[in-house]
């Protein structure tokens, strides 16, 4: 092209043949054509990774030869006579930090070339810093996926030991009862709890083997240590005491690609590692665009990702300027814009109606891939996600993980029917911060949107009051808006929503407390775990106590006994130690979700903090449980779980 | 929409409401009801309630051909898949069907108990469908009614 006559005026050699010029026409009508980034500064930014530098005229005059907006890019091994060096130009390592030009060596005329060169210089910058990023995302990813398989191994150790002591229960119990009472209670005691399980105390079980050691060995074994990921933890922290940061170290890279495959072992529930969904996705053209007016925009406010800790502080999008004021709508400034990834239409288009009645934006996606492509694309344009969980392609909690890569702050709702303990406890580990149960009712998308864009609202102090008039204790909560009254309290069909979002939002509390069980002590130890058994009882009672406790009263028909002795023992423990529920009701709702996600992502301090916090709760979040519980008593409501 | 203005629509929606029975559950299905610009061009509700029974006779289809290969995991997607919407609408009746063919196609019955018994599984789920698909019929009939006398 270069050669080419009646490209002449686009682009062409220099008299001297060892650089070449870009006149302007290529930079008003070729470029926003043919490159992706349309902007002369990135065209730039791309030579200069090859190493094409800009040829500078500092001649007296001030005048360039080539005419206005022509600029001229020299490569040493580029030149008009020399094709066999074109192997030569290839793309620069990354690029090391340009000293800043230093500005008073140049006459006023030059200025504009001066802040071209500094934009360059800048670039790089923001290009070096963009592979910082992207190093430490990894890392994180990799932490992330470690502190998940811990946390998965503490689970069962957890589990375990629940087991072995309900074993050594239940011989006590055997014991006490075959010394103080006839066959017949035997009998009655093991009908009583035929349903709850496989614990059952059947009259003539002394001489089966223990299945509770069974299962403790089975799970104990079915876990082994993952000394990989361990290794490669500890290699991970190395590398940062040496390096101060991976990036800087050629070394890191190449620890980075071992690190690829093995963090998928470590986790069942690994995104990460499939590399069609990388949440960055590598090149420079494809990256962001330091240019696009959204990151311009953002420049005052760092990015949350690059330092975690960062997420304690006041989300970083910052509500638009009063002023606008729309009539009758919640919103202070700007519709909020939400993004709904639902697989179902019908559920789609209704979430849809439902927003947008409510006065915000609605994009909506099929599935939770698109999703995440919607938010790669640009993390910052919406304000909140609904996310619905079994979706084809990719499911919501994996969907919830990559978006976390990209943005920490975006509140991210799962909208599920799976309301299980464990389910929820897993929508948390992964990232999202609430859960709003299927089918989803207007009212209880409001108390989500109010709760999660407090600082959107018109009326902050209004959230959760205007909502709920029948609800007595959404009142004090601050804007909390922890529960809905479920429009008005459909007193058929057995499916009571406001029962379903209230009993979740204990269970999303204690799963979130849950988490910070395990991050203070490991394993429950027994005499913790011993000390809300209340003698007398029996292992199954307790447990299934926990599981009403845990559902906030859930039908008694509705009978996980059975199941949350097989899987939920270990997670109940760590619930039951602490205070159940109501414990996140004091600080505001923005405090309060970044707590959450403190306690996912950090291991340091907010769950430290926090605890104390929970202890002093106690108290009050027992007291205003019961009344709750009454009304969430709904006629066969458990119907629908699961 | 005014908040205040909610509560009273509500009333009103109650009172103009069919009597759908147990198929559907007044409360969620108002809420969608009122999401109409009119009572009179219900150009919201109505084509998404007849996308819903498309979508029902779709599942069921593929449903059949699943039992008829005793798909069970498909079974259960399907299920679960069917499950949302109608729940979302508020048709309680099929959901419940619904429900009961995404457990037993996870081998569970209703209350989460472990069934190992295929056969069983597959049979539940065939009575379930069966009952599922009558109600569906019912309801549209009912719906159409609804939606064309106004």
């Amino acid at each position: 092209m270069l050669e080419d006559p009646s490209y002449n005026s686009v682009v062409r050699w220099s008299p001297e043949g060892d650089s070449f010029v870009v006149l302007e026409k290529f930079t008003k009508t070729i470029l926003p054509k043919h490159f992706k980034h349309s902007n002369f500064a990135s065209f730039v930014r791309q030579l200069n990774k090859y190493d094409f530098h800009k040829v500078r005229h500092n001649e007296e005059s001030g005048e360039a030869p080539y005419g206005r907006d022509a600029w001229e890019f020299k490569h040493p091994e580029f030149r008009a006579d020399r094709k066999d060096q074109l192997d030569n130009i290839r793309r620069k390592a990354p690029a090391p930090r340009k000293p800043p030009p230093t500005e008073d060596a140049f006459p006023a005329s030059q200025q504009i070339v001066v802040l071209s060169e500094s934009l360059n210089a800048t670039n790089v910058q923001i290009q070096t810093l963009q592979e910082q990023y992207l190093e430490l995302d990894r890392t994180n990813r990799l932490l992330v996926a470690e502190v998940l398989s811990l946390q998965k191994m503490l689970r069962a150790q957890s589990q375990a030991s629940n087991e072995l002591i309900s074993h050594l229960n239940n011989m006590e119990d055997r014991r006490r009862n075959s010394r103080h009472s006839a066959q017949s209670s035997h009998s009655s005691h093991s009908g009583t709890n035929y349903h709850q399980g496989t614990l059952g105390l059947l009259p003539d079980g002394t001489d089966e083997p223990a299945p509770e050691l069974r299962r403790a060995r089975e799970i104990l074994n079915g876990v082994s240590p993952d000394s990989q990921a361990d290794r490669e933890l500890e290699r991970l922290s190395m590398a940062y005491h040496q390096n101060g940061s991976p990036a800087e170290s050629a070394g890191s890279s190449v620890m980075f690609t071992h690190a690829g495959p093995q963090t998928s072992m470590n986790v069942v529930h690994d995104p990460f590692s499939d590399p069609r969904h990388l949440v960055y996705p590598v090149g420079q053209t494809q990256g962001i665009d330091p240019f696009h007016a959204d990151h311009i925009h953002n420049i005052p406010y760092s990015r949350p990702l690059s330092n975690p800790n960062v997420m304690t502080e006041a989300p970083s999008q910052i509500s638009p300027p009063p002023g606008k004021e729309q009539n009758g709508s919640l919103w202070r400034g700007k519709k909020p814009q939400i993004l709904l990834v639902e697989d179902d239409k019908t559920c789609a288009r209704i979430g849809s109606k439902f927003l947008t009645n409510m006065d915000c934006s609605v994009e909506t996606a099929r599935d939770g891939l698109e999703a995440v492509e919607k938010i790669n694309t640009d993390a910052d344009r919406f304000d909140l996600v609904f996310m619905d969980i079994i979706m084809p392609n990719l499911d919501g909690v994996s969907a919830t993980a990559m978006i976390r890569m990209v943005t920490p702050q975006i509140p991210i709702i799962a909208m599920t029917s799976n309301i299980r303990q464990e389910d929820i406890q897993t929508y948390f580990q992964f990232g999202m911060n609430d859960v709003l149960a299927k089918p989803f009712t207007r009212d209880g998308m409001v108390r989500i949107l109010k709760k999660h864009l407090t600082r959107m609202l018109k009326d902050p102090q209004s959230a959760g009051v205007l909502n709920d008039p029948n609800d007595p204790t959404s009142a004090g909560n601050g804007g909390g808006g922890q529960q809905t009254a479920g429009g008005p309290g459909p007193p058929t069909g057995g499916y009571a929503n406001a029962n379903m979002a209230a009993s979740m939002q204990a269970a999303i509390n204690q799963a979130a407390q849950v988490q910070v069980k395990y991050e203070q002590t490991p394993i429950p130890s027994p005499s913790t775990t011993a000390s809300w058994h209340s003698p007398g009882t029996t292992m199954q009672q307790v447990q299934h106590q926990q599981v009403q406790q845990q559902q906030q009263h859930a039908s008694p028909r509705l009978d996980q006994g059975g199941y949350m002795n097989a899987v939920g023992s270990g997670q109940g423990v760590g619930g039951m130690v602490l205070t159940p529920g109501g414990s996140q009701r004091g600080p505001g709702p923005g405090q309060q979700q970044q707590q959450q996600y403190a306690g996912y992502m950090q291991a340091g301090p907010g769950p430290v903090t926090r605890l104390p916090e929970m202890g002093g709760m106690g108290g009050g979040a027992g007291d205003d449980r019961p009344e709750k519980r009454q009304r969430l008593y709904g006629p066969g409501q458990g119907g629908y779980v699961g | 929409m005014l908040k205040s203005d909610e509560d009273s629509d509500d009333e009103v929606y109650f009172a103009n409401m069919p009597d759908f029975g147990d198929h559907v559950d007044n409360a969620i299905f108002s809420q969608i009801l009122e999401m109409d610009e009119s009572d009179h061009e219900r150009d919201f509700s109505e084509p998404l309630v007849i996308n819903f029974f498309e979508q029902a006779q779709d599942t069921f289809e593929k449903m059949d051909q699943a039992l008829a290969s005793r798909d069970l995991n498909e079974l259960s997607t399907l299920g679960h898949f069917l499950k949302g919407s109608s729940a979302t609408l508020g048709f309680n009746k099929i959901r419940d069907s619904c429900q009961v063919v995404q457990q037993y196609g996870h081998k569970l019955t209703v209350d989460g108990v472990s069934e190992p018994d295929e056969n069983v599984c597959l049979k539940k789920i065939a009575e379930a469908l069966q009952a599922a698909k009558v109600d569906t019929a019912e309801l549209e009939k009912q719906m159409k009614k609804f939606f064309g006398a106004e």
